[in-house]
């Protein structure tokens, strides 16, 4: 089994309108979690705290087997953080940056350093208020990884950032992979490349942890089956199901425990099976939350 | 998406990714650019290079075990398993298991044998049409 | 909690960073500051009041900018979270930014005061200006650090211009106090140094007030839970 890169155990913090409320999650090295949440449903708290940034009111979170945020200064010797809402400084060049990073970093990367510019299209000589966003982000993605850190925490990281250059950020992160020994924590509204790349997810509203699963789990569960019954007759029962759209006769059922035998079940109650629809990560996550709050407003 | 040297081309609209993977990896094998014993990339080569996670591209290459294409040894790689011969043999099972399910599904719906081999002759009709390729017209540039 | 000790290489690092980007402002404050100096040499005691007070707004006007631009700005500019993303705790950024600000701004302190004790120590000056001066130079050590204080807890504009405000109302206030104090009033424009009880319980109290500052800075930190 591999080394537990972040544990948070019931992690509490409550803020005068925001309560960040029991949050428990692993991730083990070498792999990826996508966390995926609506704006203020606590991402960034979560976040914050993970970096001890922020002190927890209640739980523990441990971080390369440190104890947040107690010894955070030794953590954030192995972790890249960028997040959507840092800055550098303007009035300093990339390459100034990249000297102020290196001389903190023991395993900073020179040569890797030179060819993230390459790949990147940035020049070193370049003052940081002459950069566009795309750039912006880039630059800051590329002193998070030269420093060759074996947790990468990202918080939205390719928001803002056309698909050309999203794609090329994507392709760098990923190929940090290739070493099993490294783990990336991201957030993203961005669902499709959330489920591209991440082997867990997380879905998070309302400072609460609804949902925390392996992807391909997910993304086989979770089925919309399109039916035609009988005027007058009862829908079958079918497990899971968290919503029933569609008409009378040709309902549509969402449900999140799908398995190959409800079409039978389905057909034997004398319900015809128009088809069956898989669902994106995003619709998932829309049709989660929704039941969530339909039993719960506010 | 990203295609990466290993030339596997992942479509955001093809359906599930790992199944995309596999249904590659079977082509190369019965086209022959992948002959029986030849090394693939590893598991996490391959993840990284096309932008997936890991996860998926290992349930990609489990599927692949199952079916007898490829092998994994732990700490020297994946390779092309050894008896596997090139050719449409690849989709064997799968289309075993395809003619199973239309079969049953026919069965539910009550309908006779007749019925079900004239839908088969009208599917393969449709799979004609769409691999004739258009003759170009006179007036197109 | 407190097992970790401060990291002072990251520490230097960080006062070397805030030098870096303020380097403009420090260096260009210096030939201002010793203008004022050379206009005293005029000789004239009108003028040296008139030195003393421009003097005096330099040198507070470069604490304060310092204290804004390297406390308020980190915030404003968004830039706090890439240095907390660094290997830094609260420890090491409240230390760096104490540091660098009394560094900084001892930069052109100690030249200017020592400038101006020295001019009063030539002969022909008013020597009994030396405790007051001495006394006034300290004064705007303690207000730099107040308004230092005062950017690094609230890293809000409003609140750390209020302690600059508040600050320079202070120099003026308290100076006006020290003038008129017995002990000093009595020899301030003699031609002999006096350093009188009065004078020196002063600079003692002064001496003392700027750690305390510092120290309860530095405490008020510890008891945060946020830094973003």
């Amino acid at each position: 089994m591999n080394d537990l890169c972040i544990r948070m155990d019931g992690v509490s913090k409550r803020y005068p309108h925001f309560f960040l409320d029991g949050i428990s999650l692993e991730l083990s090295e070498g792999s990826v979690l996508g966390f995926i949440g609506a704006n203020g449903a606590g991402k960034s708290t979560t976040i914050r705290i993970l970096m001890g940034l922020v002190r927890q009111d209640s739980g523990s979170v441990e971080v390369l087997g440190h104890p947040m945020p107690a010894e955070q200064t030794t953590a954030k010797l192995d972790i890249g953080f960028v997040s959507e809402d840092m800055r550098l400084y303007g009035a300093a060049t990339l390459a100034w940056h990249m000297n102020f990073v290196a001389s903190m970093y023991p395993r900073w990367d020179k040569a890797y350093a030179e060819t993230l510019l390459r790949r990147f299209d940035l020049k070193a000589e370049q003052k940081i208020k002459g950069l566009s966003h795309g750039q912006r982000v880039k630059a800051a993605l590329l002193l998070a990884l030269a420093r060759q850190p074996r947790l990468l925490i990202l918080d939205e990281p390719t928001t803002g950032l056309d698909p050309v250059a999203r794609r090329e950020v994507l392709g760098e992160l990923m190929s940090v992979l290739r070493d099993e020994g490294r783990t990336i924590f991201f957030s993203s509204h961005n669902t499709l490349e959330v489920e591209q790349i991440s082997d867990r997810i997380a879905f998070i509203d309302r400072g609460r942890l609804i949902a925390l699963d392996e992807k391909e789990d997910l993304l086989d569960r979770w089925r919309r089956v399109r039916l035609m019954v009988p005027t007058g007759s009862v829908l079958p029962q079918i497990p899971g199901v968290i919503e029933v759209a569609g008409t009378e006769r040709l309902p549509v059922l969402t449900t999140s425990q799908f398995n190959p035998g409800v079409v039978s079940l389905c057909e034997d109650r004398g319900a015809t099976v128009q088809g069956v629809d898989a669902m994106t990560l995003e619709e998932i996550f829309v049709a989660n939350v929704q039941s969530r709050r339909e039993l719960q407003p506010a | 998406m990203h295609t990466g040297p290993s030339k596997i081309v992942l479509s955001q609209t093809g359906g599930p990714l790992y199944q995309q993977i596999v249904n590659q990896m079977k082509q190369r094998i019965a086209v022959g650019e992948w002959v029986a014993g030849e090394e693939i990339p590893s598991i996490r080569q391959l993840a990284a290079d096309l932008s997936v996670s890991v996860i998926t591209v290992k349930r990609a290459y489990l599927e692949m075990e199952h079916a007898g294409l490829i092998v994994t040894q732990h700490g020297k790689g994946s390779f092309v398993a050894a008896h596997v011969v090139p050719g449409p043999k690849i989709f064997e099972q799968e289309m075993a298991g395809h003619l199973e399910e239309a079969a049953r599904l026919g069965a539910t719906m009550g309908m006779s044998e007749r019925e079900m081999v004239s839908r088969l002759r009208k599917a393969l009709d449709e799979t004609d049409d769409a691999r004739v390729i258009p003759k170009p017209s006179k007036e197109s540039v | 909690m407190n097992r970790q000790r401060i990291n002072y290489a990251v520490v230097r690092h960080l006062i070397l960073k805030d030098w870096y980007l303020n380097r403009g402002v420090i260096l260009g404050s210096l030939p201002v500051g010793l203008g004022a100096l050379a206009l005293v040499l005029t000789g004239k005691q009108v003028t040296f009041l008139l030195c003393i007070i421009l003097l005096c707004m330099v040198i507070v006007g470069v604490g304060a900018q310092l204290a804004m631009v390297t406390t308020v700005n980190e915030r404003k500019e968004q830039t706090l979270a890439f240095v907390m993303s660094l290997p830094v705790s609260w420890r090491e950024y409240t230390a760096a930014k104490i540091l660098a600000n009394l560094i900084i701004f001892l930069i052109p302190w100690l030249p200017l005061t020592a400038g101006a004790l020295g001019v009063l120590l030539l002969p022909g000056a008013t020597h009994g200006l030396i405790p007051f001066t001495a006394i006034m130079a300290l004064e705007m050590l303690i207000t730099t650090s107040l308004i230092v204080a005062a950017g690094i807890i609230t890293e809000s504009q409003a609140w750390t211009t209020a302690g600059i405000f508040l600050s320079s109302l202070g120099i003026n206030v308290l100076g006006y106090v020290f003038a008129h104090l017995p002990g000093i009033s009595a020899y301030m424009f003699g031609m002999q140094v006096r350093w009188t009880a009065t004078a020196w319980t002063v600079l003692i109290a002064e001496l003392l007030t700027v750690p305390l500052i510092l120290g309860m800075t530095f405490y008020i930190q510890s008891r945060k839970t946020d830094f973003l």
